[in-house]
């Protein structure tokens, strides 16, 4: 279970407040989505989670333990896929294999016998012996949730999985993420299509302008706000908590 | 440092896959061999063992050409030299066994000679004493007051040695190509990677900073320090390819000698000096966001060392201590003295620690850069 607590992010450079204060509590064995406009802190609060970034203020807890002060063991823990991660493209995805399981410090026998489940399941046994740059788009992705799974992670951030895909990757990417949960992991997932959250998701998180503003599941988000969809109470939610149009209407109040 | 392998096993057969960044590592230095061999290969011989007579040339007084003589069979002549004494001992007409007297000032009367062999010497020993009487009968009689000094022997084969062609563009040859392939691969390893997002991924394994940072690090200082393995070891090979086919010694490459303590310590700073650049390559492009942005960040550290090595091409003679402590520049020196046979024991460990120094330095550096959010976000 992931617990985060007033998290905030501000970017040293340029003093942008990405983050100003999420809180939100994952758990175990299931699918949560993290919403939120574009340059809401979604990324920002994946990056935190992921250890990449360190944030400013606030808390994470893995399992009650401090994301700070393990996160080495964390990152054993977990995996990040986001489109901007990639693979090197001189390898084949057996080369890749082999040597991201060893940083993970992974038995020869261990990384074979997940290689070959992975490589099975996503379809990727076939082009093992070519080179990773030489994939389209789809088989692209496939190999970088093949390799980021290796290890297997009992927590897994996608940030935008299914972005740019055809109908049949996107398929089996979400025939992945029900598996996965299936097995008790914990799922945090971004996106922008709202139907795939309300096909896929548990629960769900949503951060406007650097704040969450709803943590709950999937039903419970449009009763919140006497809407009948998740598409409709994500709107009023932004616009209830949008900080330019938050100005304009306490203007027009005054 | 777990990982530390992996990371450095991955990084080698990622440069060994790409051709592009090979060409400058290895092709680059064979290209050098053609042109130092073929500029050596340009230049005429001087064929000091054909020569038909020896002469002892006097330049600053009149005289018939006279024959004085013989030796080996050939015959020994003296001559006047109308040409200045610089420009005339590199002229073909100088022959090896020859002399040549400077009889410009009487006070101050320098022969010049190659002491190559005993004709030559004894050519020398000749003129020394030609130049004592001819002081004694003509001088000392007619000027009184004229104080007659030693005579003043001008080795010219030592000289050459004291400045070899290629003690002056051995250090250019070597820092530049080094730099800028550096600048290249290091630019590629790190900023290449954050483009292509494979740099995160490794970032996002339990793998240490240190393992991480020190295995591109390593990686491209072993790659380029073969590279420079590759220069002074063409050198050599061009040495021996000159001397087989009886070239002019343009560069001097001939009768180079080092002992066992100064190759130990070449190699240390071979290493260093390739750890160095490799780790001050990675720290900058650590900032960049692609490779061609950290290439460009890169070329000041290219310029001035560039700069640094060209300004040690004009140097002449010996340099003070201090200038051992000038980063890269004192490199370039002490590959000089080498070449040059003058290296000093206390110079060489100046250079080495100064290295060492800014390695540990920069290498802090580094790790302190692998946490900022500038790197990481």
């Amino acid at each position: 279970m992931i617990t985060i607590e007033h998290l905030k992010k501000t970017f040293k450079k340029n003093k942008v407040e990405a983050v100003k204060d999420v809180s939100l509590e994952i758990r175990d064995g299931e699918i949560f989505a993290l919403l939120g406009p574009n340059g809401a802190g979604k990324t920002t609060t994946m990056r935190m989670l992921s250890t990449l970034l360190e944030p400013t203020a606030g808390t994470i807890l893995y399992d009650g333990k401090p994301l700070e002060q393990e996160s080495e063991s964390i990152r054993r823990r977990i995996a990040f896929l986001t489109n901007e991660i990639r693979l090197d493209g001189q390898f084949t995805p057996d080369e890749l294999a082999d040597y991201y399981g060893g940083l993970y410090e992974m038995d020869e026998e261990t990384i074979h016998r997940n290689r070959e489940q992975l490589f099975n399941y996503f379809g990727i046994s076939e082009f093992r012996d070519r080179r990773y740059e030489t994939f389209s788009t789809g088989m692209k992705q496939k190999t970088s949730l093949a390799i980021c799974l290796l290890h297997n992670p009992d927590t897994v951030i996608f940030d935008e999985p299914t972005n740019g895909l055809d109908i049949l990757t996107q398929h089996l990417i979400e025939d992945c993420l029900l598996r996965m949960k299936a097995e008790g992991k914990c799922i945090i997932l971004s996106t922008h299509i709202l139907d795939l959250v309300a096909r896929l998701a548990d629960r769900v998180g949503i951060i406007v302008d650097g704040r969450s503003v709803f943590c709950g599941t999937v039903p419970e988000l449009p009763e919140s706000q006497g809407v009948k969809t998740v598409e409709e109470a994500f709107i009023k939610l932004y616009k209830e908590n949008h900080e330019e149009k938050a100005i304009i209407g306490k203007r027009g109040k005054e | 440092m777990s990982g530390l392998g992996k990371v450095f096993h991955h990084e080698m057969r990622k440069i060994l896959k790409e051709k592009a960044i090979l060409f400058g590592f290895l092709i680059l230095p064979i290209i050098t061999l053609f042109i130092t061999v073929g500029i050596s290969l340009l230049q005429p011989k001087t064929e000091q063992s054909k020569a038909t007579s020896y002469v002892m040339y006097f330049y600053g007084i009149d005289m018939e050409k006279t024959n004085i003589g013989s030796i080996d069979d050939k015959q020994i002549w003296i001559e006047k030299v109308e040409e200045a004494p610089e420009q005339f001992i590199h002229s073909e007409k100088f022959h090896n066994c020859d002399v040549l007297v400077d009889f410009s000032d009487i006070e101050h009367v320098v022969i010049y000679y190659h002491e190559s062999d005993s004709i030559s010497n004894y050519m020398k020993m000749s003129a020394e004493s030609f130049v004592r009487d001819s002081f004694d009968q003509v001088y000392k009689t007619k000027h009184a007051h004229l104080l007659f000094r030693t005579v003043e022997v001008e080795d010219i084969t030592l000289k050459d040695n004291n400045n070899r062609m290629i003690a002056m563009l051995l250090p250019y040859m070597l820092i530049l190509p080094l730099t800028a392939n550096i600048a290249n691969f290091a630019g590629d390893t790190v900023a290449g990677d954050k483009q292509r997002g494979t740099f995160y991924q490794v970032m996002l394994s339990p793998v240490p900073p240190i393992s991480l940072i020190m295995g591109k690090i390593l990686s491209v200082s072993l790659i380029s320090l073969f590279s420079s393995g590759m220069y002074i070891g063409i050198d050599v090979l061009g040495s021996k390819i000159c001397k087989a086919m009886d070239t002019k010694d343009v560069f001097g490459f001939a009768d180079v000698t080092v002992t066992m303590n100064q190759v130990l310590l070449i190699l240390l700073y071979a290493v260093l000096l390739c750890y160095l650049f490799s780790n001050l390559g990675v720290l900058i492009s650590l900032f960049c966001k692609d490779a061609a942005q950290a290439q460009t960040a890169q070329l000041p550290v290219t310029l001035g060392c560039t700069l640094a090595s060209m300004m040690s091409m004009f140097r002449l003679g010996t340099s003070p201590s201090s200038h051992y402590l000038i980063p890269v520049y004192n490199i370039c020196l002490i590959f000089q003295d080498l070449l040059n046979g003058r290296a000093k024991m206390e110079n060489m460990l100046m250079v080495a620690l100064s290295l060492l120094i800014m390695a540990v330095l920069v290498m802090v550096i580094t790790l302190l850069s692998y946490k900022s959010e500038k790197v990481r976000a």
